[in-house]
């Protein structure tokens, strides 16, 4: 560059487009990313969680004269200026014949909120939202404050020992109904609760999403039967992939002959990490069920053909397809682990008389540890996430059976699983009703992303940690 | 700096030369080369057993590329080749029916730069020892004191032996090393650079168990203090660029060398 | 005082152990290795009936599919590389250090997020936003960088007169968030306005009756987001690593020479790890190029040939996650898809390997330069 330039690049006091702006769209792209990152985790967090706090009940009057009670959902605008619409979810579909009843706005005449609105979940026809009228068993008879007060003592015995009685119960617009006690799961009164109250109810819906199996065609209920899945399956692949990865991790880096061949296998293998998962799902397809499933039931199962037992998808299917999709990672993790550890300690090792196998068992997998620990959680951290190659290889919609039960032989690997992160796609996509079916989703997406991240976040701990430790012995 | 030597000049080396009763080690004819790059070349000469020889020589002349010749620690890097022969106590050391391990047991051997291993400072002296036999604790405990003692680190370390040996200096770091290999019973102690690291007390240690141990084994020094080869070694070979140049006994190297080169490494008037 | 011996009684079963567990090694490690391989040969197997069929069918039903699996991964780059480029030289080259080390692997976070829940959100979510709030998506799309140069040049203006307190552009990374939030919702509140005023009424229907383009709900456009917020992180992390790995002693000497700052960087740095953000590049399109579930929840599966951004379409990735279940193996269409999986495979393999190529030669430059100087 010659001199002159220097000069008047240097004294050049104006305002230069390309020097001065374009870092500030540079920085605008990190803020950007990191906005989106933050608005996406924001909104998992508040409606995922936000679902299970009792919502307000609200009894409403059109102008109409018309009458209904339940909660706001949300608001859109109208095509062409033509105001808000509102959603409202009220229950009732025996009633009404749906659950969910759209209102313009400039139609409401009335919004008010009753504390004796109370909501009943119902199973079979979803939740009813009403009055509480009178509480019948026998000849007894309950009404107004010991009704509701009679209510809340039968939920609070085990569903056995509950007496049969029915429930007296009235909509806002004047319909009656009758309702056996025996198909009530739960009941609240959102609008006389405390805080307090809520708060409980909160922890308690959290709770029972994560402990229970789904209900109503997945649009309610909780996901248990999916986090169940999902982490047996991982456990299966971590328990093949692990010592699978490390063998081939240490046989690249330990024994194998370090030339060309050797080099261009490990590229090969990092590069199978890049590998779509769709494609390990079309082998797991191919090779695992059809192929290795097929014969299994040729020469096992032959009573029960036509219809496959492993030759169809099922939970070990799915586990080793996982667990040749996250093999590289492990390989490549354990592989940078091993690279890691200073030649002079396996010299070291080595001059006391060690033998390969004793400087390897004694001086570097210890050493290495971290490393493979590290890869492995990386590994189960994408296991976790994965959905594609499970559409492939044997994850179902609601499975009728768990894969672990009290029957011989406890662990029925040829079974369909359910995952969390299928339950998310089907129920979004194939379910019914995808409206009701929306909180509950999004409360599965935060749970799928809590756990990956918790997990990610674990790898990247210890790999700092490791850090810290090669650190030490510099 | 030294002309660079002609082969011409190796075979006029006067080695010394020790009856088979008397030599330990010997190495003959021995050239070595990383991925094709030589490090050695037609190296000759034997060391006596039960005598200290100290190997001299500017940096990067060989020393420790000698010194893990003689215990195949060149086995672990397969760019080494190597032509000529070491014969340990009369047997071929690269002979098929050498059992590599054991040699290496034979031949203890200290790093330049400490080691130790990352485990506590009792695990660490253990670990040869544990390789070799299964020995009742009380006996074990004796040898890991005796081998902590001899390296002049028993006093220091007996109260912390279940420390991580991470944790200590690196003088001590050095004289764990040399305790952990005494423990497994060499019969040849190759000594890389042993008291670099070191105070001139422990030093003096050191040198006093070298001189200890002579009764024991066949000790092979490589230093670049000129008076501590002086004083410990019995016989000095003074290596340069890959090539012996000079071979004998401390004395005559020290007071009444036969090469000019020589005498100016070891008066320090080479850079 | 001198211990006993030791005896090497154990000798030989040590030795036998060691050969045994270095045979074991091999065999398992040499096992996986092949069993790695069996998936290339697997899917070569499997497509070889299709010779026999002939290519125009395959030609008929896979062609679509290659057109939807571009259309896709070129939205996807379309917003990715610019953002994703834009926030490597930033990082790598204007941020503090301290803000650096948090940043990164917040941002490297994004990679974990699964697809399926960024597809959900995708699918669900955001695309009926954008169908009924299309005008306001397409002005945020030009309204965002121009309020990040508005900032930088309101910026400049102040610090003639404040100096001192402004601050930096180091950390403007993290403060200029709230700034962009707050220009978000400035266009959102402006956009139906100016919708209003400009084009007198809807923007769907006007791009309906002018130019006879359809808009489906699930499209090029929310799919190029989505994807593009997935791929985001990989090429940001690796474009990152090789402009952050440029030799310093590069960067000094082109700014001894006169260059300024910027010049300084684009001219040397940029070109010295050119290579390295063309590998970051290569990967990410890879990952686009493959990623199943975010399409198939953002674009509609409609295999059609359209380059409208308002329409949706099917990739290959898609058509094996739907259809392959259902096909009986065997079968035409079993063979199809296995064939598109192989040309993913091939496809990936080979980005993947060109960029791994690439990126090693960058470094061994690095070292060499970093050496020289
Ligand atoms: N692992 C290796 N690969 C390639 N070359 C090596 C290797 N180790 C040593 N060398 C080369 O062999 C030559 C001899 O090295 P060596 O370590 O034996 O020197 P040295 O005499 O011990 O030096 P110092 O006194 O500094 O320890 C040097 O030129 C060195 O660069
Ligand atoms: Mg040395």
């Amino acid at each position: 560059m010659k001199a002159g330039t220097v000069n008047t690049a240097s004294r050049r006091p104006r305002f230069n487009w390309l020097n001065d702006l374009w870092p500030w769209l540079c920085a605008a792209s990190v803020a950007l990313s990191l906005l989106m990152l933050g608005a996406l985790l924001a909104l998992l967090l508040v409606r995922g969680l936000g679902h299970f706090w009792p919502a307000t009940l609200e009894e409403v009057t059109l102008r109409s004269g018309d009458t209904f009670a339940g909660h706001a959902v949300r608001e859109v605008e109208l095509p062409q200026q033509a105001g808000d619409e509102r959603l409202y979810f009220t229950g009732n579909q025996d009633i009404e014949g749906a659950r969910w009843r759209w209102v313009k706005i400039e139609e409401i005449a009335e919004r008010a909120q009753p504390a004796d609105l109370i909501r009943l979940e119902r199973s079979p026809w979803g939740d009813f939202i009403g009055r509480l009228v009178a509480i019948e068993q026998d000849d007894q008879r309950w009404e107004g404050d010991a009704a509701w007060q009679r209510l809340t003592a039968l939920l609070a015995l085990p569903a056995s020992q509950r007496q049969e009685s029915q429930l007296l119960l009235t909509t806002v617009d004047g319909q009656t109904l009758r309702q056996p006690m025996a198909s009530i799961v739960s009941a609240q009164a959102p609008n006389a609760m405390s805080w307090s109250q809520k708060t409980h109810v909160w922890g308690d819906g959290v709770w029972r999403f994560l402990s229970e199996g789904p209900r109503a065609a997945n649009t309610d209920g909780g996901v248990w039967p999916a986090i169940f899945g999902t982490v047996l399956m991982v456990i299966l692949m971590s328990v093949m992939v692990t010592p699978f990865g490390v063998l081939a991790a240490i046989y690249l880096n330990e024994i194998a002959h370090q030339g060309r061949l050797t080099r261009l296998v490990r590229i090969g293998v990092r590069n199978l990490a890049g590998v779509p998962s769709i494609v390990y799902g079309v082998f797991g397809l191919g090779v695992f069920v059809y192929g290795i499933g097929g014969s299994l039931d040729e020469w096992f199962f032959s009573d029960t053909l036509p219809s496959p037992t492993f030759g169809t998808g099922g939970l070990l299917w799915a586990s080793l397809t996982l667990a040749l999709l996250t093999l590289p990672v492990v390989i490549v993790a354990t592989e940078e682990g091993l690279a890691r550890i200073p030649e002079a300690q396996r010299e070291g090792a080595v001059a006391l008389g060690a033998t390969r196998l004793e400087m390897l068992t004694r001086i570097v997998l210890p050493m290495a540890a971290p490393a493979m620990l590290t890869g492995v959680i990386l590994a189960v951290a994408r296991a976790a996430g994965e959905v594609a190659p499970l559409m492939l290889v044997g994850v179902a919609k609601l499975a009728p059976q768990m894969p672990i039960d009290g029957e011989f032989p406890y662990l029925h690997l040829e079974r369909k699983f359910m995952h969390l992160g299928y339950h998310l796609f089907d129920t979004a996509f194939h379910g019914e009703d995808v409206q009701a079916a929306i909180p509950l989703v999004y409360a599965t997406a935060l749970l799928l992303v809590l756990i990956v991240l918790v997990l990610n976040l674990t790898a990247i701990f210890l790999r700092h940690y490791l850090g810290r430790q090669r650190g030490n012995e510099c | 700096m030294l002309a660079p030597l002609h082969s011409a000049n190796t075979a006029q080396v006067p080695v010394a030369h020790f009856s088979s009763e008397h030599s330990c080690l010997s190495i003959d004819h021995l050239s070595l080369a990383y991925a094709g790059k030589e490090a050695l070349r037609d190296l000759t000469l034997s060391v006596p057993r039960h005598r200290v020889t100290a190997f001299i020589g500017p940096s990067g002349c060989g020393k420790s590329t000698l010194l893990r010749a003689i215990n195949r620690l060149h086995d672990l890097n397969e760019t080494v080749t190597h032509s000529g022969k070491i014969t340990l106590e009369g047997q071929n050391i690269h002979d098929p029916q050498t059992n590599v391990t054991e040699l290496r047991r034979r031949v203890g051997m200290v790093f330049q730069t400490p080691n130790p291993f990352p485990m506590s400072i009792y695990e660490n002296v253990a670990f040869g020892l544990r390789l070799q036999q299964r020995l009742p604790k009380r006996k074990r405990d004796d040898i890991i004191e005796w081998a902590l003692t001899s390296a002049a680190l028993w006093d220091e370390v007996k109260d912390r032996l279940h420390r991580s040996a991470w944790q200590l200096s690196g003088g001590q770091q050095q004289r764990l090393v040399i305790a952990r290999t005494l423990a497994v019973q060499p019969d040849v102690l190759l000594l890389d650079e042993p008291a670099s690291a070191l105070d001139p007390i422990s030093t003096l240690k050191i040198e006093e168990l070298i001189r200890n141990l002579k009764s024991e084994l066949t000790l092979v020094l490589v230093t670049h203090n000129m008076q501590q080869a002086a004083r410990v070694s019995d016989y000095t070979a003074f290596l340069h660029q890959g090539e012996l140049v000079e071979y004998g006994p401390t004395d005559q190297v020290f007071t009444n060398p036969r090469l000019q080169h020589t005498e100016n490494y070891i008066t320090g008037r080479i850079t | 005082m001198t211990p006993p011996r030791l005896t090497s009684s154990r000798q030989p079963l040590r030795l036998l152990q060691d050969r045994v567990a270095t045979g074991f090694i091999t065999a398992g490690g040499v096992g996986v290795l092949l069993a790695i391989l069996a998936i290339g040969v697997f899917l070569i197997w499997e497509t070889l009936p299709l010779l026999a069929i002939g290519e125009s069918l395959a030609l008929a039903k896979l062609s679509p599919l290659a057109w939807g699996t571009l259309k896709a991964a070129l939205a996807a780059l379309l917003f990715a590389i610019p953002v994703a480029l834009g926030a490597a030289i930033y990082s790598a080259l204007f941020m503090s250090a301290r803000l650096r080390a948090r940043i990164k692997p917040a941002l490297e976070m994004m990679e974990a997020i699964p697809g399926v829940v960024v597809g959900f959100i995708a699918g669900l979510i955001l695309a009926p936003w954008v169908e009924r709030h299309l005008a306001s998506a397409l002005v945020l799309i030009i309204w965002l960088p121009l309020s990040a140069g508005l900032a930088g040049l309101l910026w400049q203006l102040v610090k003639a007169r404040l100096r001192r307190r402004l601050p930096p552009l180091s950390w403007a990374g993290l403060w200029l968030i709230p700034w962009l939030a707050l220009m978000v919702a400035i266009a959102l509140w402006l956009a139906p306005w100016m919708e209003q005023l400009w084009l007198g009424g809807d923007l769907r229907q006007l791009l309906d009756q002018r130019f006879g383009m359809d808009y489906a709900t699930r499209n090029a456009l929310i799919v190029g987001l989505a994807m593009g917020f997935a791929v985001i992180p990989s090429i940001y992390s690796l474009a990152e690593d090789a402009l952050a790995d440029v030799p310093s002693t590069l960067i000094e000497g082109a700014q001894a020479l006169g260059a300024s700052r910027w010049q300084a960087l684009w001219k040397v740095a940029l070109a010295a790890a050119g290579p390295g953000i063309f590998s970051a590049v290569m990967i990410g399109a890879g990952r686009a190029v493959g990623e199943t579930m975010i399409v198939l929840m953002a674009s509609g599966n409609t295999a059609l040939f359209s380059a409208s951004p308002f329409e949706g379409m099917r990739s290959m990735a898609a058509a094996i996650a739907i259809e392959l279940p259902e096909a009986s193996p065997g079968g035409q269409t079993y063979h199809l898809l296995i064939f598109a999986a192989l040309v993913l495979f091939i496809f990936t393999f080979l980005v993947n390997t060109l960029a791994e190529v690439v990126r090693q030669r960058l470094r061994r430059r690095y070292r060499q330069m970093g050496g020289t100087s």
